[in-house]
């Protein structure tokens, strides 16, 4: 084992191969994050306000809606990602990332990509298939974009200088392997060379539900089974169970896309595969749970003095919820209340945001003052961030559970015309729309701190980071 | 870590290095918690959850995939193979012929005509497809004496059989009878011997062909 000071130099290295293409990443995702929280918003405001930008054919709703989520997850999510992902690689295999003059095409090339594909949508050119609304001419760019920066993560992985690999690099590397499996896939089966039919939503469904489960999850979990020990300097708990969990979550996140399609048409197998597929999930949540609250137990005090560890610990909360949500749905009897209301959304809303986010913001305050060797210049807008996030979930958890219980059992009752459904959901409406904008008023109060600690010009008045050497960790006697 | 919550929210300080991370667990990976005396619980749990996740998860799928047959799109759709045969539970009269085959054939024959001179025929005889009261006695306690079926004269015992079968083997073996060779007698109920049984529980003789002629 090196010493801590020798440790401290070699990874000052490895961050400094790793600042700008990880910031020049991370500032498209931030970018990202605030057009299509901007769009999402709107796209909310129409649903209670249907006057709202409905002269602008470009922002009518079914246009809007799809540009917001395609925004989000390829231009947030998969940035954010990217970002987080090649610099956690490159810590945990400890080597530098090589020539990442690289990185800044195909990162530029994807972000070329996300942008045709969400103006595509505004344009009127979406296709209509959920996450994969882009026009087709996109795909090429992603793909080719997204295999130079997948092979990024993985060569930095085959190079490590480690003797051992940690749970959050089965996860990183995993989830590199499986995107492009699921998007590849996806895209044969429903443009190249489609499918008859009844598959189509069947190849839809598999592929969304393996986005969120088999990307953003493992994502946000590399992220939370690094940061707990690190910040926490406790190893995690019952580690010799991650293994189990994490390969059955992954065989078993793969077969769960077919509950989302309880009560269509399709061969009723599909939906009961997923279904069963769904009970089994249960065991490696109570795995992961076991491994990560377990860690947490007893130093629940740590999290008041860091706001990394707040982060983790709302997207640990949203991961075991979504999970027991995916669970709920999948029973018959409960998914003829929830499909086509405000709970179904919140499902997925839970992994995309609550989950995989906020995930991502822990990471990034503990990253990126490492990368750019400079501290957060403003604690009061890091607290807005943190407060509006946990206010933000929170009503958004609660109003979308509530709200869309009511819009089921109303749109399940013959008696309840479309009008008076739509009248009784406004208020819910409301909220979601509250909800968006206290998360869209957090994500600009990140975006002055990141322009503070990130870019050049601004940069220049923020104090340097003072980051001590961390001692090593120990096995803990029970 | 800083006692200040402000400092921390400006820089986060680590407190373990990547490598003793990496060291730390890859240690841990390999060792299971020791086992300090009687069953760990953990370990035992999470073998319950996976089997329970198994077993609910397999049974649930046997009834919902419907033979993951492509063309059914409900679950509620009929669970047989097409082309199957349905189960049709088979009459009393048909269970009764195994009693029979093992019990009355000796005498009575498998064609129920009996010997002539010897054992009274089954086959069209007034006393088997006439009073189940009467036929379900002479099952019960044998029958003892001179006797005339279908105008012939017969003088033979035949042993009770009331403690070897039981109610529904007996009324199993004379709905058979009354429903074979030609009879067409209804078939006779387990409930029908138990309430002859329960009111001759005292009967420790014989009948005679006489004393039955008195049961209706």
């Amino acid at each position: 084992m090196n010493s801590p000071d020798n440790n401290r130099t070699e990874q000052m290295e490895i961050d400094a191969s790793a600042k700008w293409p990880v910031l020049f990443i991370f500032a498209h995702a931030l970018a990202w994050l605030i057009v299509g929280g901007a769009l999402e918003l709107a796209a909310a405001i129409q649903l209670h306000t249907p006057t709202f930008l409905a002269t602008c054919e470009w922002f009518t709703h079914g246009r809007l809606a799809p540009a917001a989520s395609n925004a989000l997850v390829y231009g947030w999510g998969f940035n954010a990602a990217f970002a987080f992902g090649l610099w956690l690689m490159a810590r945990l295999s400890a080597t530098t990332l090589r020539h990442g003059g690289w990185l800044f095409v195909a990162a530029k090339f994807w972000n070329v990509g996300v942008f045709l594909g969400v103006a595509g949508i505004l344009a009127g050119y979406s296709t209509s298939f959920e996450l994969l609304e882009m026009p087709r001419f996109v795909t090429f760019l992603l793909l080719a974009a997204y295999a130079l920066i997948g092979v990024w993560g993985v060569t930095t992985f085959s190079i490590r200088n480690t003797e051992n690999v940690f749970a959050s690099q089965w996860y990183l590397f995993g989830a590199a392997f499986w995107f492009p499996w699921l998007y590849a896939i996806a895209q044969i089966m429903l443009f190249r060379a489609p499918v008859r039919g009844v598959m189509q939503p069947v190849v839809n469904a598999w592929y969304v539900h393996g986005l969120y489960g088999l990307w953003f999850v493992p994502v946000a979990l590399a992220a939370a089974y690094y940061l707990l020990p690190k910040i926490l300097g406790k190893p995690i708990s019952n580690y010799y169970l991650a293994p189990l969990a994490f390969w059955w979550l992954a065989i078993t996140t793969a077969f769960a896309g077919g509950s989302r399609l309880i009560g269509a048409p399709v061969p009723v197998w599909i939906p009961t595969l997923g279904t069963v597929a769904n009970f089994m999930l249960v065991v490696p949540v109570v795995l992961i749970g076991l491994n990560l609250f377990g860690t947490l137990a007893g130093r629940y005090a740590s999290l008041k003095g860091s706001v990394s560890l707040r982060f983790v610990f709302i997207s640990l909360l949203a991961f075991v919820l979504a999970s027991a949500l995916n669970f709920a749905f999948s029973l018959r009897d409960v998914a003829e209340v929830v499909q086509f209301t405000l709970l179904s959304s919140l499902r997925d809303w839970l992994i995309f945001y609550a989950c995989f986010s906020t995930a991502m913001f822990g990471a990034a305050y503990f990253m990126l003052p490492r990368l750019t060797g400079l501290e957060w210049r403003s604690p009061a807008l890091v607290k807005i961030h943190l407060g509006a996030t946990v206010l933000g979930t929170g009503l958004l958890t609660l109003g979308l559970a509530w709200g869309g219980w009511t819009q089921g059992h109303l749109l399940a009752d013959p008696a309840v015309g479309f009008t008076d459904l739509s009248k009784a959901m406004t208020f819910w409406f409301t909220v979601r729309t509250g909800g968006l904008a206290l998360l869209l008023l957090g994500h600009v109060a990140f975006l002055v701190n990141f322009i503070w600690i990130a870019w050049p010009f601004d940069s220049r008045h923020t104090a340097p980071a003072q980051i001590n050497p961390p001692p090593a960790l120990e096995v803990l006697k029970a | 870590m800083s006692a200040e919550p402000d400092k921390n929210f400006r820089l986060e300080q680590a407190c373990a290095t990547d490598d003793s991370i990496q060291q730390v667990h890859a240690q841990l990976q390999k060792t299971k918690p020791e086992k300090t005396g009687g069953y760990p619980l953990l370990p035992l749990g999470i073998l319950g959850l996976m089997c329970a996740a198994v077993f609910f998860g397999s049974i649930y799928l046997a009834h919902n995939s419907i033979r993951f047959d492509p063309l059914v799109y409900n679950e509620h759709a009929s669970r047989d193979k097409p082309g199957a045969q349905k189960i049709v539970p088979l009459t009393r009269a048909q269970l009764g012929k195994k009693v029979f085959d093992v019990t009355c054939i000796a005498c009575h024959q498998a064609n129920g005509l009996g010997l002539p001179g010897q054992y009274p025929p089954l086959a069209g005889s007034e006393w088997a497809t006439g009073s189940e009261e009467r036929v379900i006695r002479i099952v019960l306690h044998g029958l003892n004496g001179p006797i005339k079926v279908e105008g012939k004269d017969f003088n033979n015992v035949m042993a009770p059989l009331g403690e070897a079968l039981k109610d529904e083997q007996i009324a199993n073996a004379i709905s058979y009878v009354r429903a074979s060779w030609g009879n067409n007698a209804p078939e006779v109920t387990p409930e029908a011997v138990a309430k002859v049984r329960a009111e001759t529980a005292g009967r420790k003789t014989y009948w005679t062909a006489a004393e039955l002629e008195q049961v209706k």
